[in-house]
């Protein structure tokens, strides 16, 4: 009883606020550990592709743990969507279930459940977990297709149905899941470990509130959200005000090569920023299109990473920001259009934020990547066993250089995150396919600059099997990675494909059949360059030489330096070149 | 005859000695020496007095490994692979954990691109070959490596670990033409899949290897200078000792010497309590370390990884290493205030120099240490012994940070600090205890370390562990748990089979493989005398589809593939919930783990001659424990309190190693062995 007395005593103790965090963030890693750990399908405990979050009565994200960015912005939109639904009939013993891109969601197979957590009878918080089912039924297995025209191809959608009451499974619900999907163990498994991450949240938050009491929790909520706010909105401060543009290309919706124009205007004011996507282009009929959710998490993935990268994430951070999209843009799709590859979408609204604020705070961005996952498919027969397989697999790339150091090689795209590639030897082992080489891609070039950008990556499969296919669909294929403060363009991304002695190159590829011994390249490109590259030190060039990263021709032609092909640099030579500016 | 063991430590340098004659056991502690590690072992011998002349066995544990890779001090490496695939190390596994960093930076390769070295050559997976080696291809690359003044090599062939053939011709010719220069082949270190990784491993190996060749020459001078004869022994990351002959080829495998050891002796003292199921945490200077036991086992996996944290994947090692996690939070750990104002402790540690500030060496940072000393938890008299004065006046100017910050008295900080430290604990001790599958209630807490009596009995409160048990000699319970260690090697041969495609013959075989390698490799030590060796059996299986495997203990007398496959689905249950009855099953690593057996000290129980707790009580003084409030407690002397002795909290029992804290409505007894256990009082 003693110890019950003296946490009453500090209730507006600013160290048992902290020590109260501390326990929402270990209740949502528990959540994310309790989701892993459950889950059947390998897209989410190996690939990351989930997260978990606790928000407030008020529906304000308080807590978030992520294996991708993706998932940055849909909570409290999917939660407002649930509240819209069933408004008061919300009961305690309620799990709700919603994947509608056009409710809050990404694309149909990331799967959220929101538990409404109620203590004493009073509705405190909501538990939210979210996850990429493998298979959730549409015209093709794994339900994303690459020339989907309409939403009903991408598989069964749950606008927010209730599928816990009383904190039962609704049975119909799940013999509508198990009849609609291919994988339905898989699913319903997947269904379960969400339910045990959301349940594990009511459980922990019912012992934080017994510990402290409401009003104490109360206040760690609001702290939470202020101290956040008032950092993010010094952090806006800190920028120039005024009103900053960006724009660029998509290259093709996955049906079309056709380039799709998108931009962004920013406008700073004081500690107010706004992100206005009008003017982007309209909704297109293949699968890239985001929804309002996707559009959010874009860009707030990019504010947060100007304004405290590894802050742990809650709404605080970003009630300085407002974003802007009238509806039926590329970013803002309406009913019917397709969205199962809008991670690409989303990547080109992430990139614009980027683009446009990356001039403003330096110190927090670098220039543009090769942006892509690069998404890659290859299947077919497996001569030994005679099974069919698909290799999945998104791909690594260059970064842009940064106005300290240069661009970081070989690295996962801006939308994944803790997301690892696959090792030759195991995939050797799996599939019918041998890997010719992986390694850097050296030839295709990094952006040049006072800090160079890092290279892309080259990994090349032997087709080794008689029965056999592949497709995908890349990003950044025409138009190139951008230089920042005068760095120049990196390059782009590409499929090189060798197959019955003629040779491809492509970027979106709907499907093409393979021989044994052909040959698919998946080929990343370099990130941009930061700076002059002629401010860059000739010994940094020298070195670069030195290191097979560049040709002596690269280094006379980028940046005026004389250097042997062994590294030896030449500072007659090379003072005399950059003297003369030639 | 005697025993002897030296743990080096960042701070301290800790001895254990055992005379077997006497059956007494002596602990000695010196300040670490840095710049010469073996001053420090000298320094402890000779404060101890020791008669090193009847040393017939010597352990030894250290940092040398982990110390040269972080402040990357190792050899000037390259790395010879296949042709392709130069870039693997640097490209590494392309992940980004700090997700919103924008400026993400991948840990930089040990070896520079321009060191990097390909051959033609080709394995498959099957171990057949497809492109013979050339080794011709070499010349330019021994050419290179003299004109470039390379100390070390690496050699890793994909798919090295079912081929070797290779990879070891490829090292032959390197050794014969580079003599005076260490070359490690990846497959000598692991024979296990995934190329990074055993690239990795297998550069970090030959990174160190000049070094350690080095320092356990100096070493080994300096004990035989003592007259220390027999075997000379060092403690390897996978909880067992090997030669330093061994070692000194594979050095890599010491990278978590010191730590392995403690997480050894907590599964001894498990064992010994008939409590096989442990939390282990070792607070410690810098860090606070943990480990779950199960079963009275230690864990050791090969899925350890150097520098990871949340934002930085780290390096990995693919060698066996006991399953630890570290915690930024140690005595050292500084209290600084973030961006929001709120209260953080560590992961910035004064460390060993200056220390906390209390230590009086010139530290300003409030610390964890600093935090406990002014809430009355340490004598300022008797800490370490008595072998450091604290400095009250130095630890409260250090302090007044934390209390301005919170507009608070001195004392309020100092609990402040201490509530924060203990939450960061208890969080992470949860969830590695819940990733594990378990539940914290169902375990003990076994504290080691400088610190972990002091903060053991309210961590224990929190995680709602049955007990908290402070060992004997909680402050050298590293160097204690090498004195206890036996000899062990662990070999590890991945064979990707299909389980329909899978005979009993062919399972038995591969461990018969491998039992022939590990008696080799035992012979091969000529100082051992073991009477006799165990031989731990293991297969990793997963379901077709995985890329995890999951570890299951084979008892190979009784085993055949269907109870294999039965055990596994139950372990794929237990630690993920579910499994997969009509999943094709996998057969990846086949695992065996040699011990040894040798005749280690036992652990005599406590006389209650001389001891009584009258005798013991030494003073009383106010303590602040936090959520428990002010209280007054009685200080005893743990060295003359009997067995059996019985204790209301709060009380403090003070030794020379280390403070233990009991709180109010909680109970310590003294059992038979002398370990301390605390428990809620009902």
């Amino acid at each position: 009883m003693a110890r019950m007395a003296a946490q009453a005593a500090r209730a507006d103790d600013p160290v048992t606020r902290e020590i109260i965090r501390g326990k929402l963030l270990a209740t949502v890693d528990e959540m994310g550990i309790v989701l892993a750990r459950a889950s059947m399908s390998p897209v989410i405990y190996e690939v990351l592709d989930f997260a978990c979050g606790i928000l407030d009565a008020k529906g304000e994200l308080i807590v978030q743990t992520n294996g991708i960015t993706l998932f940055t912005g849909t909570f409290g939109e999917q939660l407002a969507s649930i509240r819209r639904r069933f408004g008061d009939t919300i009961r305690d013993g309620d799990v709700f279930m919603t994947n509608d891109p056009y409710e809050g969601g990404t694309h149909t197979c990331d799967i959220a459940l929101i538990k409404p957590i109620f203590i004493g009878g009073t509705l405190e918080a909501f538990a939210i977990s979210v996850a990429h089912w493998v298979e959730v039924g549409g015209s093709v297995a794994g339900s994303i297709s690459p020339d989907a025209r309409e939403i009903y191809q991408e598989g069964i959608r749950f606008p927010g149905v209730r599928v816990c009451r009383d904190d039962k499974l609704q049975q119909d619900i799940v013999e509508l899941i198990r009849i609609n999907v291919r994988l339905p163990t898989m699913a319903l498994g997947d269904l379960n470990a969400e339910l045990a991450a959301v349940r594990i949240a009511d459980t922990r938050l019912k012992e934080i509130y017994a510990k402290y009491g409401a009003v104490v929790v109360h206040e760690t909520y609001h702290h939470i959200l202020e101290s956040s706010e008032k950092l993010s909105r010094a952090a806006v401060r800190a920028l120039p005000d005024g009103v900053y543009r960006a724009e660029d290309w998509i290259d093709g919706d996955g049906i079309t090569d056709e380039q799709i124009k998108v931009c962004v205007e920013v406008r700073i004011k004081g500690d107010e920023i706004s992100f206005d996507f009008t003017g982007s282009s309209a909704q297109r009929p293949g699968p890239i299109n985001c929804a309002y959710g996707a559009l959010l998490s874009a860009a707030k993935t990019i504010f947060k990473a100007m304004v405290d990268p590894q802050a742990p994430s809650n709404e605080g951070w970003f009630r300085p920001v407002k974003i802007i999209c009238p509806p039926g843009t590329v970013f803002t799709a309406r009913p019917p259009a397709p969205t199962g590859w809008y991670y690409e979408g989303s990547a080109q609204a992430s990139e614009l934020v980027w683009k446009a604020l990356a001039p403003l705070a330096p110190e927090r961005f670098s220039a543009g990547s090769y942006m892509s996952l690069c998404g890659t498919y290859i299947g077919g027969r497996n001569p030994a066993t005679g099974e069919m397989f698909v290799h999945i697999e998104p791909a690594v790339g260059g970064w842009g250089a940064a106005d300290n150091r240069d661009g970081t090689a070989a690295l996962i795209a801006t939308t994944d995150g803790d997301t690892y590639n696959y090792s030759v030897e195991l995939m050797e082992a799996k599939y019918p396919l041998r890997v010719r080489q992986y390694a850097l891609n050296i030839a295709g070039g990094v952006g040049a600059g006072r800090y160079r950008g890092g290279h892309g990556a080259i990994r090349e499969f032997e087709i080794l099997g008689d029965e056999a296919f592949t497709y995908c669909g890349m990003g950044r294929s025409i138009e190139k990675p951008w230089g920042l403060a005068g760095g120049r363009e990196g390059s782009n991304n590409y499929l090189d494909l060798h197959t019955n002695g003629t040779h491809r190159t492509l970027s979106r590829v709907p499907y093409v059949a393979l021989k044994k011994g052909d040959r698919v390249a998946v080929v990343t490109g370099g990130g941009g360059g930061y700076g002059a590259p002629r401010t860059r030190p000739a010994e940094d060039v020298a070195a670069d030489v030195k290191n097979g990263y560049l040709t002596p021709e690269g280094a006379l032609e980028d940046y005026a330096v004389a250097v042997s092909s062994d590294g030896r640099l030449d500072q007659a030579v090379t003072d005399a070149l950059r003297a003369r500016g030639a | 005859m005697a025993r002897l063991a030296c743990d080096i430590g960042g701070t301290f340098t800790d001895l254990a000695f055992f005379d077997e004659a006497k059956g007494e056991l002596v602990v000695e502690k010196s300040l670490s020496t840095p710049r010469d590690l073996t001053k420090g072992i000298l320094d402890a011998i000779d404060l101890a007095e020791l008669a090193t002349k009847r040393v017939s066995h010597f352990v030894h544990g250290g940092t040398t490994v982990i110390n040269a890779i972080t402040e990357r001090k190792g050899a000037k490496t390259a790395l010879v692979t296949t042709k392709g695939f130069r870039d693997v190390l640097e490209i590494a596994r392309g992940n980004r954990p700090d997700l919103y960093n924008l400026r993400f930076e991948k840990p930089t390769p040990f070896v520079p691109r321009a060191l990097r070295f390909e051959v033609r050559e080709r394995c498959g997976p099957n171990g057949e070959t497809v492109e013979p080696l050339v080794l011709a291809d070499l010349d330019p690359v021994i050419a290179q490596c003299k004109a470039d003044g390379v100390e070390a090599i690496a050699v890793q062939f994909l798919h090295s670990y079912a081929a070797p053939a290779h990879e070891a011709a490829a090292t032959a010719y390197l050794r014969e033409r580079l003599p005076g220069i260490p070359v490690t082949a990846s497959h000598e270190i692991t024979r296990e899949w995934r190329e990074y990784e055993r690239a990795n491993t297998a550069v970090l190996n030959a990174y160190v290897q000049p070094i350690v060749l080095r320092y356990f020459a100096t070493l080994e001078t300096a004990l035989r200078g003592r007259g220390i004869q027999g075997p000379l022994a060092v403690m390897q990351s996978n909880g067992g000792t090997t030669s330093f002959a061994w070692a000194k080829e594979h050095p890599i495998t010491l990278v978590e010497s010191g730590p392995a050891a403690g997480v050894n002796a907590a599964a001894l003292i498990a064992r010994l309590t008939g409590e096989p199921n442990v939390i282990y945490l070792d607070i410690g200077g810098t860090t606070a370390k943990c480990s779950v036991i199960e079963h009275g086992q230690i864990k050791v996996t090969t899925d350890y990884k150097l520098e990871c944290s949340r934002i930085n994947p780290g390096y990995p090692v693919k060698v066996p290493v006991v399953d630890i996690v570290e915690i930024g939070t140690g005595g050292g750990s500084i209290a600084w205030f973030d961006r929001s104002g709120a209260l953080k402790v560590g992961p910035v540690s004064a460390g060993a120099e200056p220390g906390p500030a209390c230590y009086g060496r010139g530290g300003t940072e409030p610390t964890v240490t600093d935090a406990k000393f002014l809430t009355g938890a340490l004598d300022p008299e008797f800490f370490a012994g008595g072998r450091i004065k604290l400095d009250r006046e130095a630890s409260r100017r250090a302090m007044k940070k934390v209390s301005d910050g919170l507009s608070c008295s001195i004392e309020e900080a100092a609990v402040a600090v201490i509530r924060v430290a203990d939450a960061d604990m208890i969080n992470t001790l949860k969830l590695v205890s819940i990733q594990r599958g378990h539940d914290p209630r169902d375990f003990m807490l076994v504290v080691g370390g400088g610190g972990g009596p002091m903060h053991g009995a309210a961590l224990g409160r929190e995680l709602g562990v049955r007990e908290t048990i402070v060992p004997r000699y909680p402050g050298y319970f590293s160097a204690w748990g090498m004195l206890v260690t036996e000899p062990r090697r662990d070999f590890v041969q991945t064979a990707l089979t299909r389980a329909s495609d899978m005979k009993l013959e062919r399972v038995r075989n591969l461990f018969a493989d491998l039992v022939r390698e590990a008696e080799h490799y035992f012979r091969s030590d000529e100082g051992l005398k073991t009477d006799g060796f165990r031989f731990d059996h293991a297969i990793d299986l997963r379901y077709l589809g995985q890329e995890h495997s999951v570890t299951v203990p084979v008892n190979i007398e009784s085993a055949s593939v269907a109870t294999i496959l039965d055990d596994f689905h139950a372990a794929h249950e237990h630690a993920f919930t579910f499994r997969l009855a009509d999943t094709p099953v996998e057969f990846v690593n086949f695992r065996l783990t040699a011990t040894a057996k040798i005749a280690t000290p036992a652990l005599k129980p406590i006389n209650a001659e001389g001891r009584s707790v009258a005798k013991a009580l030494k003073s009383k003084r106010v303590v602040d424990l936090g959520d428990d409030g002010r209280v007054e407690a009685k200080v005893y002397d743990r060295d003359l309190l009997p067995p059996g002795t019985v204790l209301d909290g709060p009380c403090i029992i003070e030794e020379a190693s280390s403070t233990t804290i009991v709180h109010p409505d909680q109970q310590m007894r003294v059992d038979e062995l002398g370990f301390l256990r605390v428990a809620e009082r009902h």
